[in-house]
């Protein structure tokens, strides 16, 4: 298979965001995560209920895009 | 975060669209694993499906061991669908209460497949769909048309939700009529439209001849996305489009039941990339079962969106044909590309007069005489035990006098791409049907008899 990367851009990928930046940004991630989840538990509020869980989808997409990468070595 | 002004102006992940591809190959590898844990653990459909095939989540380490799960298709799903929990079946993955979305498959090859979301797999679709406008230039500055229903089919939702991701400012045009929605596109001056390509050539023609409008100099539509038929990757169909709205005019491939899976970039290579962060997409030879992973061959796509929940995509047989390219994108991505888009579907490409015929391929010689209208259509019968294939065409009015040449261009193609002789009938401008989203050109009268 012949490899798809460009070496330039593969490089930039890297210095964009190497393993360590990545390990606090999922940090954070999982710390709106965690925010948002008490949020949507502990309410009896429709309104905060519901858009904890809008967050949630979000934070999911985050995850997709971010902290799934560490499951990459 | 680190971004260059470069890479952020690319790509709308830069880190997972340029991951070297034994790196995607191993995210993918261990998404398909959560998501095959996810599907046998919440789906009784899935879970049947996998134990009567002798495979467990655990069983599944490698790349070649994705290729033992079996597959899913389309007439499964129907069978399932319609009973409780009304109206997904055993296939949901969640509780009823979740589902905020309710779409359909268009119905063409049999009864509409139920595709429930919920509000995650809707934010997903968005993304799926940001990742491909992204590709295609679209940003904040734009403002995007989009003339759509806004109804129960997928088709353009998600490029609503994504285009506002994006930053876009987005005017639905549902309701209004077409000549409401070109008139409406030249007073926002709007910079993007979303379409078939059915509807941006019929847009074009409804301009020119009845408002006077002229798209190519009139409007302010730079790029085009098309989705829902094979059009955009077909050369001359998409050489018609950008002539007529003076536009470029980007491919995207996707389907209810899986997800917007591949794109055309700004490079525009001459096929799609397959999103090889959210999709596992897998071409298996149409006769012998292998996995292709070499360019030049075609074979059949089968496909998992490794993020889906409610009613999850594993391993679906979405019967489009396609081949890997060879080279890679000069955008830098990694993200494979299939050539020439989706060729056509292995329940399309038949069989006439022991020759393989794709649709695609006559409407690429149509599409590229010079002289003919936009509108053709196929009909293959039977003249006792033989096959007959017939060609319907209109000459535009302009090029009457031209008519033995295009008619004999017309014949001498399809000859040299097809390998077929047709009969040939040439009817009167406008009186083919004109279709207003999705064309059904190619008939098979043999199959119904």
């Amino acid at each position: 298979m012949r490899t798809h990367a460009s070496s330039d851009h593969r490089v930039e990928g890297e210095e964009a965001m190497n393993r360590r930046d990545m390990k606090k940004v999922v940090t954070r991630i999982k710390t709106i995560k965690k925010a948002a989840q008490e949020l949507k538990d502990h309410t009896e509020v429709p309104a905060v209920e519901r858009n904890a869980a809008r967050i949630l989808a979000s934070v999911k997409m985050l995850e997709i895009n971010i902290s799934d990468l560490l499951m990459v070595k | 975060m680190k971004n260059s002004k470069d890479t952020r102006e690319t790509y709308w992940n830069l880190l997972l669209e340029t991951l070297p591809f034994e790196k995607l190959r191993e995210l993918q590898v261990k998404k398909f694993r959560r998501i095959l844990e996810w599907a046998y653990e919440k789906s009784k459909f899935h879970r049947k499906l996998y134990q009567e095939a002798g495979i467990e989540p655990g069983d599944v380490n490698t790349y070649e061991d994705i290729t033992k799960v079996p597959k899913v298709e389309k007439a499964m799903m129907r069978d399932i669908q319609r009973k409780d929990p009304f109206p997904y079946g055993d296939a949901l993955c969640v509780p009823l209460e979740e589902v905020t979305e309710f779409r359909q498959t268009s119905g063409t090859t049999g009864k509409p497949v139920y595709q429930p979301d919920t509000w995650q797999d809707w934010e997903w679709w968005s993304e799926s769909w940001a990742y491909l406008l992204y590709a295609q230039g679209y940003r904040k500055t734009d403002r995007v048309f989009i003339p759509f229903g806004y109804n129960i089919f997928v088709a353009f939702w998600a490029g609503h939700y994504a285009a506002e991701k994006i930053g876009c400012e987005v005017v639905p045009g549902g309701v209004l009529d077409t000549e409401a929605r070109i008139l409406k596109i030249q007073e926002l001056q709007a910079t993007a439209m979303m379409a078939t390509p059915t509807y941006v050539l019929g847009m074009a023609d409804t301009a020119r001849k009845k408002l006077g409008i002229d798209p190519a100099r009139d409007l302010m539509v730079r790029k085009i996305t098309c989705a829902g038929e094979p059009g955009a990757s077909i050369p001359a169909t998409k050489r018609r489009m950008e002539e007529a709205w003076g536009a470029k005019v980007y491919d995207h491939v996707g389907a209810t039941e899986i997800g917007a899976w591949g794109f055309e970039c700004t490079a525009q290579p001459g096929g799609l990339h397959v999103n090889e962060a959210l999709f596992l997409t897998q071409l298996e030879d149409i006769e012998t079962g292998e996995m292709i992973e070499e360019p030049g061959r075609k074979g059949k796509i089968v496909i998992t969106a490794l993020d889906r929940i409610a009613q999850p995509c594993i391993r679906f047989d979405s019967k489009d044909v396609a081949e890997w390219a060879e080279d890679p994108c000069p955008c830098g991505r990694t993200f494979r590309i299939i050539k020439g888009g989706v060729v056509g579907r292995s329940d399309d490409i038949t069989k006439v007069k022991g020759v393989l015929v794709a649709p695609s391929a006559i409407e690429e010689v149509v599409r590229s005489v010079r002289g003919l209208s936009d509108e053709f259509e196929i009909v293959v019968s039977k003249k006792g035990d033989l096959d007959d294939m017939t060609l319907k065409v209109e000459i535009l009015p302009a090029d009457e006098g031209n008519r033995e040449v295009i008619l004999t261009q017309l014949k001498d193609q399809l000859r040299l791409k097809t390998n077929l002789g047709y009969n040939i009938e040439v009817h009167p401008y406008n009186s083919l049907p004109r279709y207003e989203v999705k064309a059904r050109r190619f008939k098979d009268l043999r199959k119904h008899r």
